[in-house]
C-alpha cells in the first residue's frame, strides 16, 4: 500500500513535470513564434506579393503608366500641398479588375481599386509603401514592403489603419486627424505626405476615368 | 462611252493603288507603334525599379542559395548602415535677483548642449546593432565629454520577444528614451525627469523587449546606481539634490550590485501611451560604512518607480509624469558620504509635472507648426530625509513653463520659454530660455 502511495506520487510528479515542461514549450512557442521578424524588421513583401494581396485571385492586374504634363505635374504638387514634394512626372499604377463567372475578365473587369508604390526616405534610409485607393478615392489598403531604418521607428498596423478610408482634405494630415506616431515622428510624417502624394497623383491621373492605353 | 468606261477604270485603279498604299504604309506603322510600346513598357519597368529597388520589384519566387522563396529574402534585403542625429543649442538668461530679491549671481548662458550620431548596423533581419554616441558641451577640453549614450545589440526572435545587450537606456519616464530636443516641448527637460529619473540614464545590461497585443515591455538586468561614488566609480553619488550622481554611465562601472528594472506601455489608442515604470537595486555597491552604531553593510536599496501619459491629437500635445524614489539607509549613506545637516540624501524623493500645448497653426495649410505650452512642475529631492537630519527648503521647487515651440519642419525645432522658478527657501532664479533643435 505504502508502494503503491509511492508509486502514485512518483506519477503525479512526473505528471507535474510534463505539464511545466508542456507549459514552458508553449510559452517560448507563442514567444518566439509571433508575428514574423521579417514583418517587425525589414523587408516583408515583394511588389508581387503586395499586389497579389490587395486583389487576390481570380481578380487581374493591369499595370499601367501614366506621363504627367507640366500642367498636370503641378495640379498634383497643388492638390498634395505645400510640404509634401511631387516631383516624378512618370507614375506607374496597377488597376486591379474583378474576374468571375458573372464578370468579364481583363481590363473590361469591374475595377476594384489602383495601386501605387512609393518609395521614400524616413529618416536616413528608406521605405516602401503600397497604396491602394478605391474606385471612389480613398485609401482602402497600406502595406509596408520594405523599413530599412530601425524597427522601433517602423508604423504599427493599427496606426496605418488610421488612414483607411480617408480622401484627399485637410484631415489626411498631421495636423488633421491623423495621428501623431509616438517616438517615430519622422515616420509617422514621411506615410502622411506619401499618402496626400499618392492620392493627389490618383486624383490628376483618373485611371478609372482614363481609358486603358 | 468606251472612254468614260477607261476613266472610270483609271480612277478605281488609282483609289485601289491609293488605298493599298495605305495599307503598305500603315502596316509598318502598327509594327512600329508595337515596339515602341515594348520599349516603353521596358523603360517604365526600369524606373520603376530605380525608385522602388530591386528588392522590393523582384519577383518571389526566384529562390535563392536553396532556400524557398520566402526564406531567401533575407538575402535580397539591404544590409547595413543606418545614420542618424540631433543636436541642441540653449541659451539661459538668469534674473539678476532670486525670488528674495538678493543677487542671483547667476551668469547667461550659450551652450553647444548636445551633438549627437546615431549609428546603427543591420547584420540581418534578426541582428541589430544600434548606438548613440553624444558630445555635450561644444568641447571636452572646456567641460563638456562625448559619451556613448546607448550601444546595444538585437537579436529579434518576433515582435513579441527579443533580447537585447549592452549599454542601454534605462526604459523610464517620458524622456530618457525618447529625447530627441524637437519630438518634446520645453526648451529643458522637465526637472523630475533630469534628478528623480536621472535622463539621460544609460547603464551596461541585458533584457527583453517586445510587443504583445497593445502592451509593449522592456525588462533589463543592469549595474546598479552607485550612490557613494568616488574612488574608481565614475559616479559622485547621491545627494540631496537627487541621484543624478548615482549613474555610472557604463564607464567602469561597478557591479557588487546588480538592478532590475521593468517598463510595461499600453498603446492602445491611436496617440496614446499610458505605462510606468519601476527599477529596484542596491546602491551601495557592497560598501561598509562605520557609524556612531558600528560597521554597517551599506545596501541603499534604491526604488524608483513612475508613471506616465503622453497623449496627442489634432494639434494637442498633453503629457504628464509622476515619479518617487526611495532610498534605504539613507543616515548610513550620508555618513558614507560625509552629508550632513540640510545636504542629506533624502529617503524619499517626489517629482511630478503636467504639461499641454496646441498648434495654432493647426487649421491653416503650412506645413509649420507653433505651438505655446504651459508646464507645471513640482520636484521635491528630500521629500523626507533620516531622523537627525534636515531638509533644505530650497530643494521643494516648483517650476511653472510658459512658452512655444516653432517647427517649420518637423526635425527642426525653435523654442523659447520663460521659467517661473519657486523654491521654499525663496532662492529660485527665474530664466528665459531659447533652444535650436535639430534631428535627421
Amino acid at each position: 500500500m505504502r508502494i503503491c502511495r509511492t508509486s502514485s506520487k512518483a506519477v503525479g510528479a512526473v505528471g507535474a513535470v510534463k505539464a511545466v515542461k508542456a507549459v514552458k514549450a508553449v510559452g517560448f512557442w507563442w514567444l518566439t513564434a509571433g508575428p514574423a521578424v521579417a514583418a517587425a524588421t525589414a523587408q516583408t513583401l515583394t511588389q508581387d506579393e503586395a499586389l497579389r494581396l490587395a486583389f487576390p485571385p481570380p481578380a487581374t492586374i493591369e499595370r499601367r503608366t501614366a506621363f504627367l504634363t507640366e500642367e498636370q505635374l503641378g495640379r498634383a504638387k497643388a492638390l498634395a500641398g505645400p510640404d509634401v514634394d511631387v516631383t516624378s512626372r512618370v507614375v506607374t499604377y496597377y488597376v486591379g479588375h474583378s474576374c468571375g463567372p458573372s464578370a468579364p475578365c481583363g481590363r473590361s473587369g469591374r475595377p476594384l481599386g489602383v495601386a501605387y508604390f512609393e518609395r521614400h526616405r524616413v529618416r536616413t534610409l528608406n521605405e516602401v509603401l503600397m497604396f491602394v485607393v478605391s474606385p471612389e478615392g480613398r485609401i482602402t489598403r497600406v502595406d509596408i514592403l520594405e523599413f530599412l531604418e530601425p524597427p522601433e521607428y517602423r508604423a504599427s498596423p493599427r496606426w496605418l489603419g488610421q488612414l483607411l478610408g480617408r480622401g484627399l482634405d485637410g484631415e489626411l494630415s498631421l495636423k488633421g486627424a491623423v495621428v501623431n506616431l509616438t517616438g517615430a515622428t519622422l515616420t509617422s510624417r514621411a506615410i502622411t505626405r506619401a499618402s496626400r502624394r499618392v492620392l493627389a497623383l490618383h486624383q490628376v491621373i483618373a485611371p478609372l476615368k482614363t481609358p486603358s492605353p | 462611252m468606251r472612254l468614260i468606261r477607261w476613266r472610270r477604270a483609271g480612277a478605281a485603279l488609282a483609289v485601289t493603288a491609293w488605298c493599298t498604299s495605305g495599307l503598305m504604309a500603315q502596316e509598318p506603322d502598327t509594327t512600329e507603334i508595337a515596339r515602341l510600346k515594348a520599349q516603353i513598357d521596358a523603360i517604365t519597368r526600369e524606373i520603376e525599379e530605380l525608385k522602388l529597388g530591386r528588392e522590393v520589384v523582384a519577383r518571389a519566387d526566384t529562390a535563392q542559395y536553396g532556400l524557398g522563396p520566402a526564406a531567401s529574402k533575407v538575402y535580397r534585403a539591404p544590409e547595413g548602415v543606418s545614420l542618424g542625429g540631433y543636436g541642441e543649442v540653449l541659451y539661459e538668461h538668469f534674473r539678476e535677483v532670486r525670488e528674495d530679491n538678493q543677487l542671483s549671481g547667476r551668469t547667461d548662458q550659450l551652450d553647444a548642449l548636445r551633438l549627437i550620431a546615431y549609428l546603427g548596423y543591420k547584420f540581418s533581419d534578426k541582428f541589430l546593432f544600434n548606438s548613440e554616441i553624444e558630445f555635450e558641451h561644444g568641447s571636452t577640453g572646456r567641460g563638456g565629454e562625448a559619451s556613448i549614450e546607448f550601444a546595444y545589440l538585437d537579436y529579434r526572435l518576433s515582435s513579441r520577444l527579443g533580447l537585447r545587450g549592452g549599454v542601454l537606456l534605462v526604459p523610464m519616464g517620458l524622456i530618457n528614451e525618447l529625447h530627441e530636443p524637437p519630438t518634446f516641448l520645453g526648451t529643458t527637460r522637465p526637472l523630475t525627469e533630469q534628478v528623480i529619473v536621472p535622463s539621460t540614464w544609460r547603464e551596461s545590461g541585458v533584457g527583453v523587449f517586445g510587443d504583445v497585443g497593445d502592451l509593449a515591455y522592456r525588462v533589463y538586468l543592469i549595474n546598479g546606481l552607485d550612490a557613494v561614488g568616488g574612488g574608481s566609480s565614475a559616479a559622485s553619488g547621491f545627494s540631496g539634490g537627487g541621484i543624478r550622481g548615482g549613474r555610472q554611465n557604463a564607464a567602469r562601472a561597478l557591479v557588487e550590485e546588480l538592478a532590475g528594472v521593468g517598463r510595461l506601455d499600453y498603446t492602445g489608442v491611436l496617440g496614446l501611451t499610458v505605462g510606468g515604470s519601476a527599477y529596484l537595486g542596491n546602491s551601495g555597491q557592497n560598501r561598509t560604512v562605520t557609524t556612531a552604531g558600528g560597521s554597517v553593510d551599506l545596501g541603499a536599496r534604491t526604488l524608483i518607480w513612475e508613471g506616465h501619459l503622453a497623449y496627442q491629437w489634432r494639434g494637442l500635445d498633453l503629457r504628464g509624469l509622476f515619479a518617487m524614489a526611495t532610498v534605504d539607509q539613507a543616515a548610513a549613506l550620508n555618513v558614507a558620504r560625509s552629508l550632513t545637516g540640510a545636504a542629506s540624501v533624502g529617503e524619499r524623493m517626489v517629482g511630478w509635472y503636467a504639461q499641454a500645448g496646441y498648434d495654432v497653426l493647426r487649421s491653416t495649410r503650412t506645413g509649420h507648426q507653433l505651438v505655446p505650452y504651459v508646464r507645471y512642475e513640482r520636484v521635491n529631492t528630500q521629500d523626507r530625509v533620516p531622523a537627525g537630519f534636515a531638509a533644505n527648503p530650497a530643494n521643494d521647487r516648483r517650476i511653472v513653463s510658459l512658452g512655444a515651440a516653432w517647427r517649420p519642419i518637423g526635425n527642426i525645432a525653435l523654442k523659447a520659454d520663460y521659467q517661473f522658478q519657486h523654491n521654499e527657501a525663496r532662492t529660485g532664479v527665474s530664466q528665459l530660455n531659447a533652444n535650436l533643435s535639430y534631428l535627421f
